[in-house]
């Protein structure tokens, strides 16, 4: 028989037990997603569909009694966010690259998925690509934005079938793409393509990686991040240079290209002057949209036939650490999990939005598997059998771990954007090139003690 | 009388302190009426300059957990090592040649111009002033397409003339050009504002007499118009000098620094080393040179001008 004082003493040591637990072992999901401590949430972007965003803000504080703050930023997007984590300013969920989730993830500035009570639950949801992608050190950094294939190449069939081509002509890899630029030239087409030479920090920069990458080659290791190019001409660095340099001194792209802003660069595209251009893969629906451009229903890919185009880009919602009042950190984790993955009624709400709204790819299973995802892109779409292209495209593209896994990520991308628009101006030398790429990662290992 | 009794009983109490009304030397006197505008400069100047030079003999490291190390002078010898800097000098150096020339010649221009007798006057001088009144960042996005091929200037011409030429001018040779323009659009205001005051000042009767004298439009205008104007001219170039090194936002939304580093500015380089690559010691004792050249080309200026209008 337990006399009652033992009978306290066993309650009271089993509370503190349960108290001492770890909270996500407590409980499988949010009790609830409604904001309790009646204090601001501040979220920052970039600007895109700033609309959009602003009226699922709106849902949320209307519907979870939510007093979240949106505004967009301006300018140099991963520096000032940089800047801002850095200080603790006012910010507790932001959009990022996986690159830039990785450096923060670095410098202590955001929380892992992990925090989320209903980690089990969304990891469940997650592709196994994308969470390989946006794991780091065994954490995942963020909740699923967007999920793309930035360099798939659009094909302006108009165009194309003006110059006598049919799909049975299609490059089948970028050495292919090359020589049929070459022959729309001589066949007096005089832009055939317009390169993904930009000038954003994801313009130049990513067009050598995603090229090499199509190529079969590594700017760095995926584990190690030492450097792995080589200088040999059969090697993909060495192919891809010689390849932009025969272009540019044919005097093919225009020079201007390299300070186009991304709005510049579409619009270029979309004029209906270039045949083939690489782009972001959901702005097949706006290249097919009529009033949106000059190819509106005559935009196609070029399908995988043997070779992967382009590199995942992808972007995540991620949680500050920053000092706050703990009910304010759960009215963070409560606002992330209800934008970032299921909202109160338990549906992915806002993923299946931007599907909707914009044909962004989603990181989760239900959306992408979703028939009303498929009779989305089949409306995109310019030709019933580009369906099938875009899902072949999106899951052959690689992702480049060694240079976007590791902190140094943004330095290297920085001095690359730098390095590739100078190469072509100052017709540097290609090996030349290839060795300052090298030796740079190398400095950035040493620095960073990798 | 009641007051030579009271005054025994006055006596009586604890001698009080007596209160004298001091007068402040002027020592004190100037230290009271400085010493906010001191602490004030101690904050926004002395504090950060300090800051900046502490960091610049730092090496200072955010990932892995926060630290620095002395490194005495070691970043100041890496940027004399560095090309990047050179190359960024250089660009500064033009470029500010260029602003400064141009400013100068368009705020007179607009200063003679708007000293005329006009039709809506008041409105003129308004719609002169604005360009002052743009931001540096709106005023980039502007020059960015009015320069860019596609969407430019010189395309929209070159095609009301029937060509369909792309007439791009953010290339490596001109992107400086055109930068130089678009800093003296923004400047220029400012100086023709301020010239106009001056000749305002200028007595009518030295015009008629240089009418009696018979001299030329060109005579009158340089020996009667430039001499008042030619310390607020010094006064300017220095300014616009400075301006124009330090001009950095124009540039990052214009070009970005490029095409590739075309653009790139000693104020861009310290941006990108100092943000990008969060190197801040480095990026400290980068923009101590950026400094350094700033207060060479005043002082030369003072050298080569200033002292000898000073004079007059």
């Amino acid at each position: 028989m337990i006399r009652r004082r033992d009978f306290g003493r066993l309650a009271a040591g089993a509370g503190l037990a349960l108290a001492m637990l770890p909270r996500r072992s407590g409980a499988a999901e949010f009790p609830s997603l409604k904001a309790g401590s009646g204090q601001p949430v501040y979220f920052r972007g970039w600007q895109y569909k700033t609309d959009i965003v602003q009226n699922n803000v709106s849902r949320y504080n209307s519907t979870q009694g939510g007093h979240v703050d949106y505004a967009t930023v301006t300018g140099d997007y991963p520096a000032i966010m940089e800047q801002n984590l850095m200080s603790g300013g006012q910010l507790d969920m932001l959009y990022g690259n996986p690159s830039q989730a990785t450096r923060y993830f670095d410098g202590g500035w955001i929380l892992p998925v992990e925090e989320l009570p209903n980690y089990e639950e969304i990891k469940a949801e997650f592709l196994p690509n994308l969470w390989d992608a946006w794991t780091y050190k065994g954490k995942l950094l963020g909740l699923s934005y967007f999920a793309t294939t930035r360099g798939v190449i659009h094909v302006n069939l108009k165009a194309f079938q003006g110059a006598g081509l049919a799909d049975k002509d299609f490059p089948k890899s970028w050495d292919e793409l090359y020589d049929t630029v070459f022959a729309l030239n001589g066949k007096g087409v005089a832009t055939p393509f317009l390169p993904h030479w930009f000038g954003e920090w994801y313009g130049i920069s990513w067009a050598f990686v995603f090229e090499v990458l199509n190529r079969g080659g590594k700017v760095a290791d995926d584990e190690t991040h030492k450097p792995t190019l080589t200088t040999d001409k059969t090697g993909p660095a060495y192919k891809t240079l010689a390849a932009w340099k025969k272009l540019w001194n044919a005097k093919l792209v225009p020079s201007e290209v390299l300070t186009y802003n991304e709005a510049a660069y579409i619009a270029a595209f979309g004029s209906g002057r270039y045949v083939f251009s690489p782009q972001q893969l959901y702005d097949l629906e706006s290249f097919n949209q009529k009033g949106k451009s000059q190819i509106a229903g005559f935009d196609s890919l070029l399908p995988v036939q043997g070779q992967s185009w382009g590199l995942i880009d992808s972007a995540l919602y991620m949680m500050t650490k920053r000092e706050r009042p703990a009910p304010v950190t759960d009215d963070v984790k409560r606002f992330t999990s209800w934008y970032g993955f299921k909202d109160e009624t338990g549906k992915l709400a806002v993923g299946e939005r931007w599907m909707q709204e914009s044909m962004l790819f989603s990181a989760y299973k239900s959306i992408m598997d979703s028939p009303t995802t498929e009779a989305r892109i089949k409306q995109a779409v310019a030709r019933p059998e580009d369906y099938k292209a875009v899902l072949d495209v999106y899951k052959a593209t690689p992702y480049p771990s060694g240079i976007w896994k590791v902190v140094w990520s943004e330095e290297y991308n920085s001095w690359l954007k730098d390095t590739l628009a100078n190469f072509l101006l100052q017709d540097s030398d290609i090996v030349a090139t290839i060795t300052a790429s090298n030796d740079k990662i190398k400095e950035l290992n040493e620095k960073y003690g990798i | 009388m009641a007051s030579d009794q009271a005054l025994p009983k006055a006596a009586a109490r604890p001698a009080l302190p007596v209160r004298t009304r001091r007068e402040l030397t002027d020592t004190q006197f100037a230290l009271a009426i400085g010493m906010p505008v001191f602490l004030f400069l101690v904050l926004v100047v002395a504090y950060p300059l300090g800051y900046a030079i502490w960091m610049s003999v730092h090496k200072i490291i955010f990932f892995g957990g926060y630290r620095t190390s002395f490194v005495g002078l070691a970043n100041f010898a890496r940027v004399l090592a560095d090309a990047n800097f050179w190359w960024s000098t250089w660009v500064t150096l033009r470029l500010t040649v260029e602003a400064v020339i141009l400013t100068m010649l368009l705020g007179l221009g607009l200063a003679l111009m708007l000293n005329r007798p006009i039709v809506a006057g008041g409105l003129v001088r308004t719609l002169v002033f604005l360009p002052w009144c743009v931001s540096l960042y709106g005023a980039g996005l502007m020059f960015a397409y009015l320069a860019r091929g596609q969407t430019g200037l010189g395309t929209s011409i070159a095609y009301a003339f029937g060509s369909s030429l792309s007439v791009d001018l953010m290339t490596r040779d001109m992107v400086i050009e055109v930068l130089a323009v678009g800093a003296a659009w923004t400047m220029a205001p400012l100086v023709a504002f301020f010239l106009l005051a001056n000749l305002k000042t200028i007595p009518r009767r030295l015009y008629d007499l240089a009418a009696l004298d018979r001299l030329s439009r060109f005579e009158t205008f340089w020996n009667v118009t430039l001499p008042p104007l030619r310390y607020t001219l010094f006064v300017f170039t220095s300014i616009i000098t400075v301006l124009s090194m330090k001009l950095f936002d124009f540039i990052f939304v214009m070009t970005g620094g490029g095409p590739g580093t075309s653009s790139a500015t000693l104020t861009y380089q310290v941006y990108k080393v100092s943000f990008k690559n969060l190197d801040l010691g480095y990026g400290a004792a980068m923009s101590f040179y950026l400094l350094l050249l700033i207060l060479a080309s005043t002082f030369v200026l003072y050298l080569v001008w200033g002292r000898r209008e000073a004079r007059y």
